[in-house]
């Protein structure tokens, strides 16, 4: 065998042995007393936007699509989903301090009106995900007027 | 492409006037609008040396970071935010009243949280000011806890926040807007006094 092809072969092993590892996912089935959805009054059509876009990343269940059971795919996810949970849980949002919800509505708002979430390659691969010029309104509409609500 | 422009100008005259208008009016009754807080702060309760110490550390910070907004400095925000967020990490709370402990713990985590994220985003003026708006406040109520190390004005800026109001926290009484930088350099007004 060339030196190439022992290369190749030896990346082929490499690829095939780390399909192998599957980390334990971020599914914990159950929806929390402390959800977004029951902390706050949220109407339906408003909830289904924030599940849809951000839950999989900003939550304790992430919806798994089969290419995420391939490596390095899943590596990359969990990380996103790691990072995601560090920012905000919607699953444990009712245990932060009111000063803290404040916030984190805000700054949903915000980074849902720079654009900056969901962010854009996580969305060019979940259609669900993709808010249209009229889902942001909806959204930064409610959280606003969910923030003077707090005031 | 022209009916943008047009629109576009059209906003921004309006937001100028307005807030123009608003600081005619803040003008006229600017003797009451100031709320000196110079009477009930006696009963704000002092803090031992340490503790105080690093209340100082922290407010000269934040008036570092705010004043590197003044500038339009992205990059000197951002190491002002870093300092901040070192600043908390750094109090000594251990001679705190469990009152004022209560004050400082509830801001704390928030506050961090904010200085850290404008230390990660220099570059990125407009997020790092999102970020500023709610830091302002809690830093306020920080030093309404605790007490000022030295004082303060609080000024408002009814345009900053997308129209919906900011204020923050300034050593002097002059308007420099933090939040528009030479945009709009002279937009707010002294609400507070806090000595």
């Amino acid at each position: 065998m060339g030196r190439i092809k022992k290369i190749l072969f030896a990346i082929l092993v490499v690829i095939i042995a780390i399909q192998f590892i599957q980390p334990a996912r971020n599914k914990s089935g159950q929806v929390l007393q402390t959800d977004f959805s029951t902390t706050y009054d949220i109407p339906q059509d408003i909830f289904t936007l924030v599940k849809n876009a951000c839950y999989d990343c900003h939550s304790n269940n992430t919806y798994y699509p089969w290419y995420s059971y391939l490596q390095p795919i899943r590596w990359q996810l969990d990380k996103h989903v790691q990072n995601g949970k560090k920012h905000l849980n919607l699953s444990e949002f009712g245990s932060l301090s009111s000063r803290k919800k404040n916030s984190r509505l805000k700054e949903m708002s915000n980074s849902i009106k720079d654009g900056t979430m969901p962010i854009s390659s996580y969305a060019s691969m979940h259609k669900n995900a993709r808010l249209t010029e009229k889902d942001r309104e909806l959204l930064i509409d409610w959280l606003e007027k969910t923030i003077a609500g707090l005031k | 492409m022209k009916k943008q422009i047009l629109i576009m100008s059209a906003f921004m005259i309006g937001t100028f006037a307005a807030c123009s208008q608003d600081k005619h009016e803040h003008h006229e009754k600017k003797e009451d609008a100031i709320v000196k807080t110079n009477a009930d702060t006696k009963q704000t309760p002092t803090v031992n040396s340490k503790a105080s110490a690093s209340i100082r550390e922290i407010v000269t910070k934040y008036i570092d970071l705010k004043n590197a907004f003044v500038n339009d400095n992205s990059n000197q925000a951002a190491s002002a935010g870093k300092a901040l967020e070192s600043a908390f990490k750094n109090f000594d709370k251990k001679d705190l009243t469990p009152d004022q402990k209560k004050g400082y713990e509830d801001v704390q985590d928030d506050a961090r949280e904010h200085a850290e994220h404008i230390g990660a985003n220099g570059g990125n003026i407009e997020h790092q000011r999102e970020h500023f708006v709610m830091l302002s406040k809690d830093i306020y109520d920080l030093i309404k806890a605790l007490g000022s190390p030295q004082p303060l004005n609080k000024m408002f800026c009814p345009m900053a926040n997308d129209g919906k109001g900011a204020f923050w926290l300034s050593e002097y009484k002059e308007v420099k807007n933090p939040y528009f930088g030479k945009k709009m350099m002279t937009c707010g007004t002294v609400k507070e006094e806090i000595k």
